[in-house]
């Protein structure tokens, strides 16, 4: 069984910086992941970053994945394992994986779970249609893999996902019909939303889908205006032409090796989902996991590349590994979540993180 | 909540939803189940959901034997719209050793003289009821035909439904802190909810029956044990019946969706609450049933877990009142097969809580047996 | 359909390779899965649903959602949207729930 002080799973953004900040600090770690590359979904993100986390600001999502792979490569206590999948999380600190096919175990004094999220499903007939994707798969489908998912589209989700995946599938060439909002406020930046009106993409707020028509495939989406009362405007019933349907309604947390672990989880609605109870280092109720990024909370790649760096600080500093001022940088990193966060857009995450960690406290007491 | 109760009944598992059932069947309706957690929480929505009448001991094949019957009726007796999913696929017993095969010999003799249509088997009529078993070693089996598979949690659910129906009150996430008594006699119960006044507890507490007896200051011989199980992807329909090791200690099980369930009993595993799973159980299960069952080597495990057995000295439930403190009575004890014994269970023990004349000697299981001496033994658990 | 063209991202394509889809010779490239191979081919139904037989797709892409579980070198519930494509591969539409292969 090989051994590691510190094991991260996840290779995003959030597991990027937590390795290199537990590597920084003097930790041997391994950081798994289970898809053939390292950047999670920051490799499909052709848009730059903005906002005010200054250092990322004016470049591209996969140019950050780069950096960041570049430099856990050049780390040499930081070992890699690609197509390497988590399969359970056990309390005698084991980690089953499945690598390159092969059933594997590996022991290390800590884990930091950077799983991240997965989309959210939306509940109308005809939504298990082929030609209904989730947004992330319509990005990997473009992004990675260069291949469009169809020739007219329909978004259904105005927040920056989105908005975002659609001036993509216009950089691919694809036509999108329109993006539909239930809500009567676009939920993304004005900026993302200005590019694809520019673009003449009509964004429908007040609008949702009633249902996928077709066979053997999507050939048609019935939308209706909504009132406000989220009720069906009737007679507002149309009929769109579209071969595809994304869907963009948000995250939920991939908490399963969490649930799996038996931390203890809690719903909180404000940070997408169920989601680990954590102190004030991202430490959940078992004192050998550690959380960061989307799985913790869903928010912004951002804030999830801070999360993974105190995680990976305070996992190091639990074993008495400083080899850099540890305390330091917590305390930056955590100035830095402070900013991230401030302001009303930060306000549903405030609340949401407080109730986190709030209980995790009581956990501990 | 209500403040008073005929009945409290602490647990709601199969056990302590199906005794809430059949009293309120009886006409007793007000009746208060109180449940920690969710329904089928601890053992009940853990188990490996096999339901057999091979066994040993004439209580266990006189409890088994009409479960099962009422198993078959259930959906209809119970007005449930779902569907408890009873599957009788028959169960497959192996035997590996001389003195195995002997005790196989002497079970079916009593099997059969309850009327079970229970047959012995040589290993090559093993195979061809089950043709994917390695029959390497294998002495001899038993197959029941009528044994199977039934959906612990749509059972729970149908149970109580049609006591919710009765009258009867299901709190979930509702501790007991204390149970009181005085001069003998119970009085009430104390909640995290309130107290309720009872005259009469029923213990249907699982693993934590002996927790929940000492609150009213009686000790029972029962001991938690971890069990560990997992669960495959489904595939095709490819095994009938449960294929089960004494042996070996294990069952493995295709569910009616496909799934295989599989457990493994570890005879070193120390008593406690410790309801954990370990990749050791995953390790030697796959191990074992991939040289019992080899096909099993193609198809994926999705999900591990464990539940608690309350192990009793001799294996068998502990069922009815107890001498010295009126109106508290005893379902616990199942030592691994609660959730199949269930139905006639609830049957018993409602009878016995309203004086009713009893469908079977339920007297011989009682708490007192142990310290008569008058034990049962088991042979036949994993 | 490929994108050939693209203002930011440059696709760096492996070897072009064979493999077969119910029968059908496909071609995909080395280090794409399965379910983006099918896809450029303008396959889009996957596979059907167990019980009521609906046609199902591409849908999460990351090997959660079960709809696209295929039969692949003989092997059922396979999940092609992770699955690497590899030379000569044998693809099947699954029916049901799938038979497990396997010598006894």
């Amino acid at each position: 069984m090989e051994r590691f002080n510190i094991c991260i799973i996840g290779g995003g953004p959030a597991g990027l910086r937590a390795a290199i900040a537990a590597g920084s600090a003097g930790a041997e770690v391994l950081l798994i992941d289970e898809n053939d590359r390292l950047g999670g979904q920051l490799i499909k993100q052709t848009h730059m970053f903005f906002g005010s986390e200054k250092q990322d600001a004016g470049t591209r999502g996969i140019d950050i994945a780069q950096q960041l792979v570049n430099k856990v490569q050049s780390m040499t206590n930081v070992k890699v394992y690609l197509r390497c999948a988590a399969l359970g999380l056990y309390d005698d600190k084991v980690l089953t994986v499945l690598h390159e096919k092969k059933y594997r175990k590996i022991r290390a004094e800590k884990f930091i779970v950077a799983t991240g999220a997965s989309e959210r499903m939306l509940a109308f007939p005809g939504n298990d249609l082929p030609g209904v994707y989730g947004a992330g798969a319509v990005q990997t489908l473009m992004n990675v893999y260069g291949i469009v998912p169809g020739q007219r589209v329909l978004m259904i989700g105005a927040g920056n996902i989105g908005l975002i995946v659609s001036y993509q599938l216009l950089q691919a060439g694809v036509e999108v019909v329109a993006i539909l909002e239930g809500s009567p406020h676009i939920g993304g930046y004005l900026v993302h939303a200005s590019k694809v009106r520019r673009a003449g993409v009509p964004i429908l707020t007040s609008h949702t889908i009633m249902q996928a028509i077709g066979t053997n495939a999507v050939q048609a989406a019935e939308i209706c205006a909504l009132d406000s009362h989220w009720a069906r405007l009737p007679g507002s019933e149309k009929t769109l032409e579209v071969d595809t349907i994304c869907l963009a309604v948000g995250l939920s947390p991939l908490s399963d090796l969490l649930w799996q672990a038996q931390c203890r989880l809690t719903y909180i609605a404000e940070l997408g989902g169920h989601v680990a109870w954590r102190d004030a280092n991202l430490c959940t109720s078992e004192p050998h996991i550690y959380i960061a990024g989307d799985v913790a909370g869903v928010e912004e790649a951002s804030s999830a590349m801070v999360e993974g760096e105190l995680a990976g600080l305070a996992a190091a500093k639990s074993l008495g590994l400083a080899r850099v001022d540890v305390d330091t940088a917590m305390s930056q990193a955590r100035e830095q979540l402070i900013a991230l966060r401030a302001g009303p857009v930060g306000e549903k995450i405030r609340t949401g993180l407080a109730l986190a960690q709030m209980r995790g406290d009581e956990q501990h007491a | 909540m209500r403040k008073s109760a005929e009945v409290v009944i602490i647990g709601g598992g199969v056990i302590g939803v199906a005794i809430a059932y059949h009293l309120a069947k009886q006409g007793c309706r007000d009746v208060l189940v109180v449940e920690r957690d969710y329904l089928a929480s601890g053992a009940t929505g853990r188990c490996g959901a096999g339901v057999r009448q091979q066994w040993g001991t004439e209580m266990n094949l006189r409890m088994s034997i009409p479960s099962v019957k009422m198993f078959e009726s259930m959906n209809r007796d119970l007005e449930y719209d779902g569907d408890i999913e009873f599957k009788q696929g028959g169960y497959l017993l192996l035997a590996y050793t001389e003195v195995g095969w002997e005790q196989f010999q002497k079970n079916v003799a009593l099997q059969q003289q309850h009327g079970l249509g229970v047959r012995l088997c040589t290993p090559e009529e093993a195979k061809e009821i089950v043709p994917h078993l390695n029959t390497e070693g294998l002495v001899g089996a038993t197959y029941n035909a009528t044994d199977g598979h039934c959906n612990p949690f749509h059972v729970t659910d149908a149970y109580a439904l049609a006591a919710r129906r009765l009258g009867v009150e299901i709190q979930t996430f509702t501790e007991v802190t204390a149970i009181r008594r005085s001069n003998g006699q119970i009085v009430g119960v104390e909640t995290t909810r309130g107290p309720v006044a009872t005259k009469t507890v029923v213990n249907a507490g699982g693993a934590w029956s002996g927790q929940l007896s000492a609150m009213a200051g009686v000790e029972i011989p029962v001991r938690p044990e971890r069990h560990q199980i997992l669960v495959t992807e489904p595939v095709a329909p490819m095994q009938g019946p449960m294929v089960m090791s004494f042996h070996h200690h294990l069952y493995c099980q295709q569910t009616p969706h496909g799934s295989f369930i599989m457990g493994l009993g570890d005879p070193s595993e120390v008593a406690g609450f410790n309801q954990r799973a370990s990749w050791q159980f995953l390790e030697e299960m796959a191990q074992k049933i991939t040289r019992l069952l080899p096909p099993l080597r193609g198809v994926r495990v999705v999900r591990q877990w464990s539940g608690l057995y309350e192990m009793t000295p001799d294996r068998t439930p502990i069922l009815g009142g107890v001498p010295g403190v009126e109106g508290l009575f005893l379902a616990t004890g199942f030592s691994g097969h609660g959730f199949m014994l269930a139905p006639m269970t609830g049957v018993l023990l409602a009878e016995a809580i309203l004086g009713l004349p009893a469908s079977l000697p339920i007297e011989k299981m009682d708490l007192g047996r142990f310290a008569r001496g008058d034990l049962f033994y088991e042979p036949s658990v994993v | 359909m490929r994108i050939n063209e693209h203002p930011i991202l440059k696709f760096e394509r492996g070897k072009r390779i064979k493999f077969s889809y119910n029968g059908q010779e496909l071609e995909g490239y080395e280090n794409e899965t399965i379910a983006a191979a099918l896809h450029a081919a303008g396959i889009k139904e996957l596979s059907k649903s167990a019980v009521l037989h609906r046609p199902r797709g591409f849908f999460c892409a990351i090997g959660t959602c079960s709809s696209c579980l295929m039969v692949v070198d003989g092997v059922p519930n396979v999940r092609v949207c992770v699955e690497p494509l590899v030379e000569g591969m044998v693809v099947e539409t699954q029916q049901g729930r799938g038979e497990l292969g396997g010598a006894v």
